[in-house]
């Protein structure tokens, strides 16, 4: 077991170095820069592969797997940041992930990208290093830095590389998440600076395990909660995105190249719901518990909202943006409510997301490349034409409105579960209602899910033959997938496979941490459950008498 | 005694810059040569770094100069933005104007200094004018032409008028104390010993003046560093002289008034801290928000660092406050992550290389015919200059506070400070104000990044519009280089500077002890306290 932080450290630090690599060498020109490029993520995704491959089977022991612990500024100078990585059940997949993506992501951005191909390629794997870096970071402050620093090579991204918005777009891009995330900082400051003054600490101790233990065994003020947990939810629900705070998805999506899409969609949304998943719920119970009905009703009410946008756009990209905003409405919903069936399947959703809309984004670009255009009017029959291209966005559709068997399936039933297990059985008598009306609504996500996917494969694939016209300055003759293409997508749609058969195999591994992150919130919901019985109790009583007094 | 040779040793950096630069002054008379005066002016720094290192740091107090390393870690702040500032106006000097510019640059880094270990208003006084007197100077030398007289004009008339507020707050200080010490030791009593004594029954009398020579010492540091309402003057200044001043005014003057504000308002007049803690929090957020909001219209990149300059000078306030707050409401606890003087110190390092580092972008693209100070002139930089883009992206980013650079860990410290003091003060009362203060200064920092990225937008994302590429100067991108090797260090290793501002905020909270006559008296504040 030990060896293996010596393969995690390995992963993380292969991107880093092929980055500065790559910016090192200067001018290399176009070609040498892709292959380099596609060397270093090959290597990191094997190097990912091994390590998520030898997690414990049965997940035992997760917070000790692959732990690399560093003092980087030392407890003498006040500040005990230490560069500590690990990866437990909760992150384990999503590391895994974000390398497969990378993958991707290099090989639709083989021919798409012309100019500045070295800068562009060092983003892409400075990207790659912020997000392993992310999913492993054990030290808040290292994730506060992993999280930071992923901005800037997406910036650049979206900023150079992108369609013909795309100044306005990473610029709003960027400071959404920035001011989101800034105030997300003074709320895990405040918790790392409030466990120092209770236990009497001469340093600050900004260790994830260390002060989630201590929360635990001694909870924050429920005021001090409260307003720390509504920091923190302005970084995480920005980041998401959360309804209302959606706005920029949707506008960097359309505008980001290809490759930037299939990571933002597929990991850097994850890394909000990871926050939630990983501070706000088991540092922050009571305020969890409290604010619970309210983020799952924006969860259901993004999911209603994304897929009917998602219904009437005209651009694919645009389309397969708002779905995003639906799909994480599922797993927030899965999460917050609060059990360990529907956080179960939130974190799969996570993952299932991952892997479709990442897809999805890949073959959009696809399309986008051999036409010039996303105008949904303008397609018809394309499966006559492309058929690799149709049988792969038919199956990643699939996937994504969650067909029995498929990935998307194992994580929509499973945030359905716990989310009527929450309305129906365990909810207090008061938010009863309420919560069984949001549950019947989420379902509704489903149908509608399937209705605007559908829809657009029916119009772009399988109406009548119809193309753009070809005027385009640099047309070349439509042909289907190419092998190069095929390897891009290939991984995703096997892996969207196998999920959906054996998801038992994912459950195993992550279980143990995420029981111990639910079980945080169980003596919060407790008490909560009787204060609120007492209370209607209590108010029930009172008529009673107040009835019988009349009576009498 | 002033003029024993210890203290003589003490200040040798400050005395070989001077007796250098009046030789620069001397000898540019008779042999006008740019490269000789400049090259001599370099070593002259690497003599006077020397002297520092080996004599600047054991800590002593005298009755006038107080080396502390609070003192120490500014000094040679100064002394590096000095030679910095002369890489960058090396290669842009006319050789007629060569030394005296040389010699101008180097008599305000040693104001600078002076000021930084000054333990004396005499001294302090004396360090402020010998930054300011040089600078009008080199703002009417630098550029002909009617622009730079208007900011000429504008800075000097200013700045006059800053002196006699600051000298008629001094005033006050010297009717209440009856010493110019700020800090008294060996049973003379300094400023501190003396207002705890006299505000120490009721504050009546001459005592009820102590907060009106403080909002005096305020209005007259404030202009130095630029501070709401003192801060008209910056963004116009800046826009009408050259890169190389306004970085100089950017820098030298902070550095300044920052650590006079902490010598005066922190260690010397803790008994009005009560007071004094409001001022600077208003001022703070007032400073730093007008600044960030002003900057967002700007199209001239002098202009915009002028109003970014301001609303840094508004952050570093938020580390004053804190540590004024800390003197007011104490408790026995520390707060283990920062102190506001440790938080403002390691803040001020990282502001002045990223500042100067961006001014000496903009230089090396200059030259004497064409001045680049617009966003359309840098737009397409990356495809030009690469270097000079990447640079200038490395210093926007670090201002803008984004991780892995050093921006990010002054920010990192001015909040911790701040938000310690929510967490540890056992006083209510104030816990809403401290909120206020860092809720915004978070705002701040998200309104500050849209202006700082459309620099990074125009030059790495619009096509090239200036098409007459310029030979960079290889002072300036060597000035440039170094403060980016700065900023990325510190962003990736920031022990070294943290261990500096630890030692710096010790100086400033462990300030000598009270004689014993005094002590046995209750200050505000202990009484304030056992009230509660």
């Amino acid at each position: 077991m030990d060896h293996m932080r010596n393969w995690l450290l390995a992963t993380i630090a292969t991107p880093l170095i092929g980055a500065v690599l790559l910016c090192a060498l200067g001018n290399l020109g176009r070609n040498v820069a892709r292959w380099l490029a596609l060397a270093v993520t090959v290597v990191t995704l094997i190097l990912a592969g091994v390590v998520v491959v030898n997690f414990p089977a049965d997940g035992a022991n997760a917070d000790q797997y692959a732990v690399t612990d560093v003092a980087w500024l030392s407890a003498q100078s006040g500040l005990d940041i230490h560069f500590s990585i690990g990866l437990d059940g909760l992150g384990v997949f999503l590391f895994g992930l974000s390398a497969l993506l990378m993958f991707t992501s290099v090989l639709v951005s083989w021919e798409a990208i012309q100019d500045r191909a070295p800068l562009f390629y060092t983003m892409l794997l400075a990207l790659e290093f912020g997000c392993l870096g992310v999913f492993a970071a054990r030290d808040i402050m290292l994730f506060y830095i992993f999280f930071e620093f992923t901005l800037i090579p997406l910036f650049f991204l979206i900023g150079i590389w992108g369609s013909e918005d795309r100044r306005y777009a990473a610029i709003k891009f960027f400071i959404f998440t920035f001011a989101g995330s800034v105030l997300t900082f003074l709320g895990l400051l405040a918790i790392v600076l409030w466990h120092a003054q209770q236990n009497g600490l001469n340093y600050l101790t900004f260790s994830i395990p260390e002060l989630t233990a201590s929360l635990q065994q001694a909870p924050l003020p429920f005021v001090w909660q409260y307003w720390i947990f509504l920091a923190l939810f302005a970084g995480f629900a920005i980041k998401v995105p959360l309804f209302p705070l959606h706005t920029w998805l949707p506008l960097a999506h359309t505008q980001a190249p290809t490759a930037g899409s299939v990571i933002l969609a597929g990991i850097l949304l994850k890394i909000g719901t990871y926050g939630f998943a990983r501070f706000s719920i088991p540092m922050l119970p009571a305020a969890t518990v409290h604010f619970m009905p309210w983020i799952l009703g924006l969860s259901v009410a993004g999911i209603i909202y994304g897929a009917l946008v998602a219904l009437a756009q005209k651009d694919i990209k645009r389309l397969v943006a708002y779905s995003s905003v639906s799909h994480l409405g599922y797993s927030m919903l899965g999460m917050f409510a609060l059990n360990s069936i529907g956080f179960m399947g939130g974190t799969l959703q996570m993952i299932n997301h991952g892997l479709s809309t990442g897809g999805l984004f890949a073959i959009v670009g696809m399309i986008y490349e051999r036409y010039h255009t996303r105008e949904i009017a303008s397609f018809g029959g394309l499966a006559w034409r492309l058929p690799i291209l149709s049988f792969f966005m038919l199956v990643l559709t699939l996937s994504s409105i969650g067909l029995p068997g498929l990935n998307g399936f194992a994580g929509e039933i499973l945030v359905l579960l716990g989310m009527f297990q929450r309305a129906f059985a365990e909810s207090p008598p008061q938010w009863l209602a309420p919560l069984q009306v949001l549950s019947v609504l989420a379902v509704s996500g489903v149908v509608l899910g399937a209705w605007y996917m559908l829809y657009l494969i029916q119009r772009v694939f399988f109406s009548e033959l119809r193309e753009p016209s070809q005027q385009h300055a640099d047309h070349r003759p439509v042909t289907d997938m190419n092998l190069r293409e095929i390897a891009a997508v290939l991984p995703l749609v096997v892996f969207c496979v196998w999920i959906g058969l054996a998801p038992d195999s994912l459950r195993q591994r992550m279980e143990p941490t995420l029981l111990k992150i639910t079980a945080a919130t169980e003596q919060p919901l407790a008490d909560r459950y009787t204060e609120e019985t007492e209370i209607t109790a209590s108010a029930l009583g009172a008529t009673e008498e107040e009835k019988l007094s009349r009576v009498r | 005694m002033f003029a024993n040779s210890e203290t003589l040793i003490r200040l040798m950096p400050e005395i070989i810059l001077v007796a250098l630069a009046t030789w620069i002054f001397i000898g540019g008379t008779f042999w006008a040569n740019r490269a000789f005066w400049s090259t001599l002016a370099m070593l002259t720094y690497l003599v006077a770094a020397i002297a520092l290192y080996r004599h600047g740091n054991a800590p002593l107090v005298m009755s006038v100069v107080t080396i502390d390393y609070l003192g120490y870690t500014l000094r040679w702040l100064a002394l590096l933005s000095g030679a910095v500032l002369t890489l960058m106006a090396s290669y842009h000097l006319r050789d007629q104007l060569a030394s005296e510019a040389l010699g101008l640059i180097m008599l305000a880094a040693t104001g600078t200094m002076l000021v930084a270990c000054a333990g004396d208003l005499v001294l302090m006084f004396l360090g402020l004018e010998l930054i300011s007197i040089p600078t009008y100077v080199l703002l009417y030398v630098a550029r002909p032409g009617r622009e730079a007289a208007e900011a000429t004009a504008k800075y000097f008339f200013l700045s006059i008028l800053s002196s006699a507020l600051l000298l008629y707050g001094f005033s006050f200080l010297y009717g209440l104390a009856g010493t110019t010490t700020l800090v008294g030791e060996g049973g003379v009593l300094g400023i501190q010993q003396q207002l705890v004594g006299a505000t120490g029954g009721s504050a009546t009398g001459l005592a009820a003046l102590a907060p009106l020579a403080i909002v005096l010492i305020f209005a007259g540091l404030g202009f130095k560093i630029a501070a709401v309402p003192f801060h008209f003057y910056a963004p116009d200044v800046y826009q009408g002289t050259t890169n190389t001043n306004a970085g100089l005014l950017a820098v030298l003057p902070k550095i300044a008034g920052l650590v006079a504000l902490v010598r005066i308002a922190v260690i010397a007049m803790p008994a009005i801290a009560a007071y004094a803690w409001h001022l600077s929090l208003i001022i703070a957020v007032l400073t730093m928000t007008i600044g960030n909001v002003c900057a967002l219209w700007q199209t001239n990149l002098r202009r915009m660092l002028g109003y970014s300059s301001i609303a840094h000078a508004g952050y570093m306030l938020i580390g004053l406050t804190v540590a004024l707050g800390a003197n007011a409401f104490g408790s026995g606890e520390v707060n283990p992550g920062y102190g506001g003087v440790g938080a403002l110190v390691f803040y001020l390092v990282v502001y002045v290389f990223a500042t100067l580092g961006a001014f000496a972008v903009l230089a090396q693209l200059s030259t004497p015919e064409q001045d680049v100070a617009t966003l359309d002139e840098v737009a397409g930089l990356n495809k030009i200059h690469p270097t000079s883009a990447a640079l200038m992206a490395v210093f926007m980013f670090s201002l803008a506070g984004v991780p892995p650079l050093a921006g990010f860990w002054g920010k990192l410290t001015l909040f911790m400070s701040a938000v310690g003091v929510v967490t540890y003060s056992t006083n209510a009362a104030i816990t809403p104000w401290f909120v206020v203060l860092v809720v915004a200064g978070a705002l701040n920092a998200a309104i500050a990044a849209a202006y700082y990225l459309r620099v990074v937008s125009a030059m790495y994302f619009r096509p090239v519009t200036n098409a007459a590429p310029q030979v960079p100067s290889p002072g300036g991108i060597g000035a440039a280089l170094i403060c980016a090797v700065v900023v990325i260090v510190i962003g990736i290793s920031p022990r070294a500077l943290m261990t500096a501002a630890r030692a710096a905020d010790e100086a400033a909270r462990t300030a000598p002890s009270l004689p014993v006559n005094v002590a046995t008296d209750v200050s505000p504040a202990s009484a304030a306290m056992a009230q509660r």
